[in-house]
């Protein structure tokens, strides 16, 4: 059996409820949660919808660090040690360790600017708001849509890619230490973004600059402690600080 | 009340490229989703998206490869008309940033994919659907387009024959609102979910499909649901086509490439029925391995090719697998996969109810026929959702209904009974109401297994007159028991218990109408495999199922002949 201790939370108050559950070989947290839902307790609430770790729903802390429910294995957590001295951190040592930690915790995502809705569901708005906020886009009407297919370098292709593969499940906001001092820094995701938009050969010089503007800020680039955290906890391997150290250098020039 | 002229049910591809085109023509437009638009199931599509842009490619040979692929159900029109108009979207997608991937010389680069005679699936690495996805939510929001993200829509409202409307519930606080417009188009996707093993993400399960079938709208060719071969063993993660595309073998455990055996042509890159039909029968004659599956074999590619064109499936097989494809081979299964069939609607996406559209995985336009090619559906959503956007804006300036506010009213009423009736618990029979469930009222979760597991089993891959028999009396004692459907948490926020709840009843609809109408088609053509009727009969059955809702509530079935225009039913061979 393992135990599942949950965070609940609704709009007055917060607890913790301990669930045991019979662990299935390959089992997820996901897993574990739908059946806690399924079969034991209906009013459970988190998010989810892809289970194969491409739509960033599932964000939560599993033992203090920020994942995603759908990727990590019940049995992994199991064999980790957790540096309680540093227990804010992401600190996965996976030796394999006879030690087993049978406590499986489980609480909503800490972000930054927003609160709790429900259980594990947490408010999302303020993270997208932000996001969204440098306009990350093409501004079609600028260029001339007649010669639609600009071409691309497959080098500069990749580079691009790193950056696309973010799936906004915002772990990364929620691990990022810049928040500490300031509550409007914009985020690595965030960040991330506009370095895509600006590398794109596709984007215009005017959207470029205009970007650049708008990160230019000491809430925006100059904001990052770099400290790769965010590049650490990525599930999707994007590096937002390389990002950021590369928005820097363009606006130093 | 809420209003809006344009009101788009789904914020996946097909609802976020209508969307776009209906707001380009000035209208007011919202989107409603029950989960934040990059959340939805087209961020998971992996292989591409087909466009006929090569020089010595045509739309035609496209149009050829996507008919013979239909096994000749699709309607000939419709797919001269995504045919065509595939190169000018993808080319658009690529002016709006899509990271698509590049061949040396800087174009779009093309890989080959099942059932098709050339190389034309472009792609952004193996995460084409997230790369368009994204982009085109990002082009929602430059165009500041309305959002109502985590909202529930749990009726369409009809008055006189027109679609006016619908009732949406707020998941935050699960207060219900009523959207009153003048187009509603709906985009909420396939219905997967039905199944015990599905590639599809958990919210995929057809609700919004039963939602335009009780407002009136044609379920059009319901029984034609692709499997697709290779899906991760017991969690069913897809493993895209484009792994055979880049040279992969299947194995089975005699360690032979079967299919030889059943396409010697194309071996791995036959269509998808044929792929999943070939594994399924060597699973049930012995030559797979323990827990049913075979080995897709990619060692042999080598680490840099796998890295390179196929990075998201070495995660995938990592991280749900414990398998790294570069040093062992994957244990794949077939897995549903697609919704062939959905609301019945025009190349426009208009369906018979004025008012209603219907477009992308939840429509059926009747582009795939009795089986989808690779790469041809994340190219209907964009196709079909401009055209449905531009069409639903001229519908708005010609219509001339105006709806009252009275009937919006009545329908939200019933909305509510309905909530309610699911809620209370029916105390009497418990004989204590002592707070727990009683023994009369039904858990959505032990009835959703039920259905699935039903499906899988009797209206799956091989199917006959007997188990769908036995299937369709099992779904109408279901329909009995949802009835007595009830939810135990009372809460007001996020209340996925009862959100699962009403879905379900819409997914028992769905199985019924699916299954229905594979017991009636006595043929086997594309997806759709009768063992008992294993011959493809053109003279009997080359027409399409059109299922409608009688007054009393029941299914009843009627047909439409496909389109035939230039290519003439062969022998389907690969
Ligand atoms: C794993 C996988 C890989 C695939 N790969 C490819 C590929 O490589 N190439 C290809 O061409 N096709 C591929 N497909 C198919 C393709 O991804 C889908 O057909 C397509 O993305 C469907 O898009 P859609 O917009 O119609 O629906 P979806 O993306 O499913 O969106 C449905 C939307 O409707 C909303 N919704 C549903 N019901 C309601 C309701 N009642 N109220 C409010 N909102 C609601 C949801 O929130 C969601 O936003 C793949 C499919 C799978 C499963
Ligand atoms: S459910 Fe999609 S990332 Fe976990």
């Amino acid at each position: 059996m393992t135990k599942l201790v949950i965070q609940r939370n609704d709009n007055t108050s917060s607890w913790y409820d301990t669930f045991h559950i019979k662990e299935k070989k390959g089992m997820t947290v996901l897993d574990a949660l739908f059946h806690i839902q399924e079969k034991v307790d209906g009013s459970l609430c988190f998010r989810y919808s892809c289970r194969g770790a491409v739509c960033g729903s599932c964000a939560m802390l599993i033992n203090r660090v920020p994942r995603l429910a759908c990727k990590t294995q019940i049995s992994t957590i199991k064999k980790e040690i957790i540096n309680e001295s540093n227990s804010n951190d992401v600190l996965l040592k996976n030796k394999e360790m006879d030690e087993f930690k049978e406590e499986i915790l489980i609480e909503p995502l800490p972000l930054p600017n927003s609160n709790i809705i429900k259980d594990l569901v947490v408010d999302l708005e303020p993270f997208f708001d932000l996001v969204y906020s440098i306009k990350p886009w093409i501004d079609e009407g600028r260029h001339d849509n007649t010669d639609p297919n600009t071409l691309i370098e497959p080098a500069m292709h990749e580079k691009i890619d790193q950056f696309t593969n973010c799936i906004l499940c915002s772990l990364c906001h929620s691990i990022c230490p810049a928040f500490k001092h300031d509550e409007q820094y914009m985020g690595p995701a965030t960040l991330a973004k506009a370095w895509r938009y600006y590398l794109d050969p596709r984007n215009d010089q005017e959207s470029k600059n205009g970007l650049l503007n708008t990160i230019n800020t000491e809430n925006g680039v100059w904001g990052c402690d770099v400290v790769y955290k965010c590049v650490g906890i990525c599930p999707k391997k994007v590096p937002p600080t390389k990002g950021i150290l590369n928005l820097r250098d363009v606006i130093k020039k | 009340m809420i209003q809006h002229d344009i009101i788009i049910i789904g914020g996946g591809l097909s609802g976020l490229r209508a969307a776009l085109e209906a707001q380009r023509s000035g209208k007011s437009v919202a989107i409603i989703s029950k989960v934040y638009p990059i959340r939805s199931h087209s961020g998971a599509a992996q292989g591409g998206i087909n466009a006929a842009i090569g020089s010595d490619d045509s739309w035609e040979k496209h149009a050829f490869d996507t008919i013979k692929g239909s096994d000749y159900l699709a309607d000939q029109d419709a797919v001269q008309v995504l045919c065509k108009d595939a190169p000018d979207t993808i080319n658009e997608l690529d002016t709006l940033g899509c990271n698509f991937s590049r061949d040396s010389n800087g174009n779009l680069a093309q890989r080959p994919f099942g059932g098709a005679a050339y190389p034309r699936t472009c792609y952004a690495g193996d995460r084409t659907g997230h790369n368009i996805l994204h982009t085109l939510y990002e082009q929602v929001m430059r165009y500041g387009i309305k959002i109502y993200s985590e909202w529930l829509v749990t009726k369409l409202v009809i008055e006189d024959g027109q679609c006016v409307g619908c009732i949406a519930m707020n998941l935050l606080d699960s207060e219900l609102e009523i959207f009153q417009s003048k187009v509603t188009i709906m985009a909420t996707g396939g219905y997967g979910r039905i199944y015990a093993r599905s590639t599809n993400a958990l919210i995929n399960t057809g609700f919004g499909i039963s939602l335009a079938y009780h407002a009136g709208a044609e379920l059009k060719d319901m029984e034609f649901v692709q499997f697709h071969p290779t899906t991760l063993w017991d969690t069913n993660i897809l493993i895209t086509e484009g792994a055979r595309g880049e040279g992969g073998y299947l194995l089975n455990s005699e360690n032979k490439r079967f299919m030889e055996k059943y396409a010697k042509d194309s071996m791995e890159l036959a269509p998808r029925d044929i792929v999943a039909r070939a594994i399924q029968q060597e699973i049930n004659e012995g030559h797979g391995f323990e827990g049913d599956y075979v080995y897709l074999d990619l060692t042999h590619l080598g680490k840099d090719v796998i890295n390179k064109k196929l990075p998201g499936i070495r995660e995938i097989s990592r991280n749900f697998a414990d398998i790294d494809p570069i040093e062992n081979p994957i244990p794949v299964q077939p897995g549903q996969h697609y919704s062939m069939g959905g609301i019945c609607c025009d190349v426009n996406g208009k369906t018979k109810v004025p008012g209603l559209y219907a477009v992308g995985e939840c429509a059926c336009i009747s582009v795939h026929g009795a089986n989808r090619l690779g790469g041809n559906s994340l190219l209907e959503t964009v196709v079909f959702g401009k055209r449905a956007g531009i069409d639903a804006a001229k519908f708005v300036d010609e219509n001339t209904f105006s709806p009252t506010e009275q009937k919006l009213v009545e329908v939200l009423n019933d909305v509510k009974n309905d909530i309610q009736d699911i809620m209370d618990m029916d105390i009497d029979s418990s004989g204590s109401g002592s707070g727990s469930s009683s023994s009369n009222n039904e858990s959505f979760a032990h009835l959703k297994d039920e259905v699935r597991s039903l499906m899988q089993e009797h209206v799956g891959i091989f199917r006959n007159e007997k188990g769908l028999k036995v299937a369709l009396s099992k779904i109408l004692e279901l329909k009995e028991k949802s009835i007595r459907l009830n939810v135990v948490n009372m809460s007001k926020q996020y209340n996925l218990e009862l959100v699962n709840t009403i879905e379900l009843k819409g997914m028992i609809d769905l199985a019924h109408v699916i299954t229905l109408s594979a017991l009636s088609r006595t043929e086997s053509r594309g997806s759709h495999y009768r063992t008992d009727h294993n011959k493809r009969d053109d003279n009997e059955w080359l027409k399409h199922t059109l299922v409608t809702k009688d007054e009393h509530g029941a299914p009843t079935i009627d047909y439409k002949n496909a389109v035939i225009l230039d290519v003439m039913p062969e022998t389907r061979e690969y």
